[in-house]
């Protein structure tokens, strides 16, 4: 699942609570720190690698130069404005910030908004998802849970022994798991076979 | 944050996730009224260091980073060692003995206890492999490199090495260890049938999460701390010799 974090640099309380109960209710969004003030924000930003800044316009021209001299962090940055209308100060690089949020927005926007953020996300290659298993290798993952050696495999699927070691060392080296029992569980936890399954076996 | 003024009794006291920390710095209990900076001093521990790790531990959202590059490549290697030490002599054998007796008092089927012991050994066999890989070959060549470093001129043979090979290699082939316990979590709360010794059952879980809270902070150190100073050593060093 993808997940993006967040910290608020955000004066308004009322408008701190909402943007956080926003993103509450949105799968993979988690809100590391609120801040109001400038000072622990800044060495928080550099010890926390952090996915997106939302930050109100006025906390944004107070921190100008920090943006001067990280221009990096303007693509993580989304721009708390109040309303469309406004129009921005000069001086400030704003044309570099790829979001900007409005007070005014409908939910659907501001959800949609915020959604779109979480397909931006690279889909960095975590290990150990079944999700990064191709069908073959997932068949394979079950029948060596099911105690079957490489050769039967082979015959089962009618590969060449070669064939299935290549795809057993792809395994190993997608899911960081060598052993034949750490791959029977991992395929217990991903549903590729039932316990029952594997506890009925011969 | 914890600070090197304060009695370290107080902070172990309000922070008991440091417990694991201790062993690994030699640090023997019994604190009295000593601050953490006395404390560390008598043991032959650098306070700073001890504060950076100990601070890094208990802030879940702290990615350790610059502070930690203050220190030595081999302070770094020698704290490496003795968290392995840790999980070779403490951790692994007490979540194991657990897992052995939960498994020989639970209702579960031969086929299942089976499961869980095979698969608890052959993670502790891919552990150690990990580790020694790590001590036998990385670990000395991470001093290796700090000591032609600091030689005026790196010596030759040394020099070849690093044309052939680089920390980078591996980091490409450095494994997670906490994702098969994770594995082995999940299988007892959602899979395995109920186990009547809730006490034991729970210790287990707590160890097993404790575990792997550890070697992921502990991945984090190699990975975003002593990989990339030691990448940075490689260039430095390299780019001080006349291209062949």
């Amino acid at each position: 699942m993808r997940k993006a974090t967040f910290i608020l640099h955000i004066d308004s309380y009322i408008i701190r609570l909402g943007i956080v109960s926003i993103l509450n209710r949105i799968q993979g969004m988690h809100v590391l720190k609120e801040f109001k003030a400038n000072e622990s924000f800044i060495s928080f930003l550099e010890k926390h690698p952090v996915d997106y800044i939302i930050i109100d316009q006025a906390g944004f021209d107070r921190l100008v130069d920090l943006y001067i001299l990280k221009p990096e962090l303007l693509e993580l940055t989304i721009l708390l404005k109040n309303s469309s209308l406004e129009d921005s100060n000069e001086g400030v690089p704003q044309g570099d910030i790829p979001t900007t949020l409005y007070l005014t927005d409908e939910k659907e926007i501001i959800v949609q908004t915020l959604q779109n953020l979480l397909h931006h996300q690279d889909d960095s290659p975590i290990k150990n998802s079944s999700e990064d298993l191709s069908p073959r290798e997932t068949t394979i993952v079950r029948l060596v849970s099911m105690g079957l050696t490489n050769r039967q495999i082979a015959e089962k699927l009618f590969l060449s022994a070669h064939t299935v070691m290549t795809h057993r060392k792809n395994i190993n080296s997608k899911l960081g798991i060598k052993s034949v029992s750490g791959l029977t569980i991992f395929a217990i936890v991903n549903n590729i076979i039932t316990i029952e399954e594997v506890s009925s076996l011969p | 944050m914890i600070n090197r003024e304060w009695p370290m009794y107080r902070v172990v006291l309000e922070n008991h996730q440091l417990l694991p920390l201790l062993p690994r710095f030699d640090l023997k209990m019994g604190f009295g009224e000593l601050s953490v900076d006395e404390v560390c001093r008598s043991h032959g521990v650098n306070t700073d260091f001890f504060l950076e790790i100990a601070n890094a531990y208990l802030d879940e959202l702290y990615v350790p980073g610059e502070g930690l590059s203050l220190f030595s490549l081999s302070t770094m290697v020698s704290y490496i060692k003795s968290t392995h030490k840790y999980y070779i002599d403490i951790a692994l054998p007490m979540v194991e003995e657990k897992i052995n007796r939960l498994m020989s008092h639970s209702a579960l089927s031969k086929k299942e206890i089976n499961l869980v012991t095979t698969f608890f050994n052959d993670y502790k066999k891919d552990f150690m492999a990990h580790l020694s890989q790590e001590e036998e070959n990385i670990l000395p060549y991470v001093l290796e490199l700090e000591r032609q470093s600091a030689l005026n001129e790196p010596e030759p043979e040394f020099i070849q090495k690093l044309r052939n090979y680089s920390i980078r290699e591996f980091e490409k082939e450095h494994e997670r260890l906490e994702i098969s316990l994770k594995h082995l979590y999940e299988l007892i709360i959602k899979y395995l049938p109920p186990f009547e010794d809730l006490q034991l059952c729970h210790q287990v879980l707590n160890d097993l999460a404790a575990l792997m809270k550890d070697l992921v902070d502990h991945a984090d150190v190699e990975d975003k701390v002593l990989i990339p100073r030691v990448a940075d050593l490689e260039v430095l060093v390299l780019s001080r010799t006349s291209p062949v």
